[in-house]
């Protein structure tokens, strides 16, 4: 067999491993080191590669970014700005059939711009925004849908620990990616809240119930002046984390840091963590680091192996001997995204697909930070959808109610995930909007 | 299984625990020297024009730390990443299988998790033999040696943490431990 052949069948069995419930990163590395084992058939280079991979790939500075904006959005969901903004877009949105859908897809927006997790986004609006529109007579799919839509934005929106995950295995700098993920998030948030229009007037059943919301109470409307005082503190959050990587006062590890510390003065001002609070969130936020960093690890073991195997290049000759062009690579790239997205999580996706296509887009002269925003967003409409929809189990199990069923998360979020795929699209067109406030 | 051997196991393994669980708490600490650390820095700069020397090197080092005295935990608690559906409905229908493939699949991670102590173990006899060391002579530098000791014994714990999950067996598949994906 050729190395070709070899390395195509380890593709293939890793992700047969990975599907029936083999960790992640242990069916990389454990698949990777047999194949190139197998092709150079001795076993000091794979575990040559296994010390290179593992001393040295964690070993880097902007790896700092993945802890920093993780704590910074623990602690930020704990200080309460998702409930803050949540009230705010509440009070912008409130006349409009649809209006709290509307206000928890901009407050995600928001939010998202201090976290880099659609988790956190998921639990925290769920809690704030389901009861809501339950009171309200919302459709209960609408309501748990707008959450799961809108949560995606959580990752695309920067800070986002994905848009790290790719800058790291693509070997570009963060904050490009972050830069780079302003407007599709904000063209995202927009085409949700013009889908949730759109939806009202010419479905008004799917949104609310007999087509009829109940009047919101008054007394949750603030005045003008509340507004910009529960706008302050996040604006300033955002302002010091992208505006200093932008004017680049910052390195994005240090805005991290800085956004950490502020969202903790911020959080410890208000009363709203403990030293109990503190320790789980700094001890999550270790969690959440090694398991990333060791899946990191083992993508960089797997990237090594299609090298040595010549999968790539391969591909690259299919491509030419087929005269498929760039537009084929893309669908290629689209489908094979929404198909692991049915069973893996983003970051999971981000690394087995990213290794395999960046040697064939890369020579085609294409922006590789706009590839990275294709990638991110096309990973994350597998949150949304079943059988392993990640945000749809996140909400089903904080909502607490077993009235809605996970079929109904899955149904609810069904046309945003539908909504992703045509601004994912329309992104692929335009490449532009993805790289025109890169500097 | 023999009731003695059982219970040895149990008991390494409660060891076992123990030691990852202090780890994990030494690694949480570290997170928070690196937000210390990196603020420190900015500061320092900014206010008083003053960066700290080895801050760079510094961030590399902690991170290293961060990662491997976090990983054995993170297994231990069984929040490594996984997409284990399909084992979580065979566990439904036929819990014995279900239950042999996970210590299957726990028993080939230990294997992987030696594989790596193996190689790493000559490169930190090497960086304590030679006095290795990253950074700028004369400015800042720290000695390579404990960071491959670190990986040394994470990896060590982590296989053995493995081993104990597959003899043992006890935890039924559990389902997807979302929020370690950062998902």
């Amino acid at each position: 067999m050729s190395p070709f052949e070899i390395g195509l069948i380890s593709v293939v069995a890793m992700v047969l491993m990975i599907y029936l419930g083999v960790y992640i990163p242990i069916a990389l590395g454990v698949v990777s080191f047999v194949t190139i084992w197998i092709i150079r058939d001795n076993i000091t280079l794979p575990m040559a590669l296994l010390k290179v991979a593992v001393g040295d790939s964690v070993k880097q500075y902007s790896f700092a970014t993945i802890p920093l904006f993780t704590f910074m959005g623990l602690i930020v969901s704990r200080a309460g700005l998702g409930e803050d903004v949540y009230k705010v877009m509440n009070t912008l949105f409130h006349r409009v059939l649809g209006g709290v859908g509307m206000a928890t897809v901009g407050a995600n927006a928001l939010f998202a711009a201090v976290t880099g997790s659609s988790i956190a986004s998921a639990s925290v609006f769920t809690k704030v925004a389901v009861p809501e529109m339950m009171k309200l007579n919302y459709n209960k799919r609408f309501a748990v849908g707008v959450v799961a839509g809108s949560s995606v934005l959580g990752m695309i929106i920067p800070p986002s620990a994905m848009l790290i995950i790719y800058a790291i295995v693509a070997e570009q700098s963060v904050g490009h990616m972050f830069l780079a993920g302003i407007i599709p998030g904000i063209l995202l948030s927009a085409a949700y809240i013009a889908a949730i229009f759109i939806m009202a007037k010419f479905w008004p059943n799917f949104v609310v119930n007999g087509g009829k919301m109940a009047a919101q109470e008054s007394r949750e409307l603030l005045s003008a002046g509340q507004l910009v005082l529960l706008c302050l503190p996040l604006v300033g959050l955002v302002l010091t984390v992208l505006g200093g990587i932008y004017t680049g006062w910052l390195t994005p590890v240090e805005a991290g840091a800085a956004g950490a510390a502020l969202g903790l003065l911020l959080a410890v001002g208000r009363r709203k963590i403990n030293l109990k609070g503190f320790w789980n969130a700094l001890l999550e936020t270790g969690h959440i680091t090694a398991s990333i960093l060791f899946l990191i690890t083992a993508a960089s073991i797997y990237s090594r192996m299609l090298g040595i195997a010549g999968i790539p290049n391969a591909l690259g000759d299919f491509l030419e001997t087929y005269q498929l062009g760039f537009a084929a690579v893309m669908v290629m790239l689209v489908v094979l995204m929404l198909f692991l997205g049915t069973l893996l999580d983003t970051a999971s996706i981000i690394l087995i697909v990213v290794p395999l296509f960046l040697p064939i887009v890369e020579p085609l002269g294409v922006s590789l930070v706009w590839f990275g925003i294709i990638v991110v967003i096309g990973a994350e409409i597998g949150l949304l959808t079943p059988p392993l929809g990640i945000s749809c189990f996140v909400i089903k199990s904080t909502i607490d109610d077993p009235n809605v069923t996970l079929k109904d998360v899955f149904m609810g979020a069904l046309p945003f995930a539908g909504v992703m795929l045509a601004v994912l699209l329309i992104l692929i067109e335009f490449p532009v909007l993805s790289t025109a406030l890169l500097p | 299984m023999p009731a003695t051997f059982t219970r040895a196991v149990n008991a390494v393994a409660r060891g076992l625990s123990l030691v990852a669980k202090i780890a994990n708490a030494t690694g949480t600490l570290v997170v928070l020297a690196l937000v210390v650390l990196i603020n420190s820095d900015v500061v320092a700069r900014n206010l008083f024009n003053d960066p700290f020397e080895g801050t760079y090197e510094l961030v590399q080092f902690l991170m290293v730390m961060i990662v491997f005295l976090q990983l054995p935990d993170v297994i231990r608690i069984n929040r490594l990443t996984r997409s284990d559906g399909l084992l979580a409905v065979l566990a439904e229908r036929r819990p014995e299988i279900a239950r042999f493939f996970a210590r299957l699949i726990d028993a080939i991670s230990s294997v992987f998790m030696a594989l790596i102590a193996i190689a790493v173990w000559p490169e930190f006899l090497r960086s304590w033999d030679s006095g290795s060391f990253m950074g700028t002579p004369g400015i800042f530098t720290a000695p390579n040696w404990p960071i491959h000791l670190a990986i040394f014994c994470s990896c060590v714990l982590a296989a053995l943490i493995f081993l104990a999950k597959a003899i043992t067996g006890k935890r039924r598949p559990e389902r997807l431990h979302l929020e370690e994906s950062g998902a």
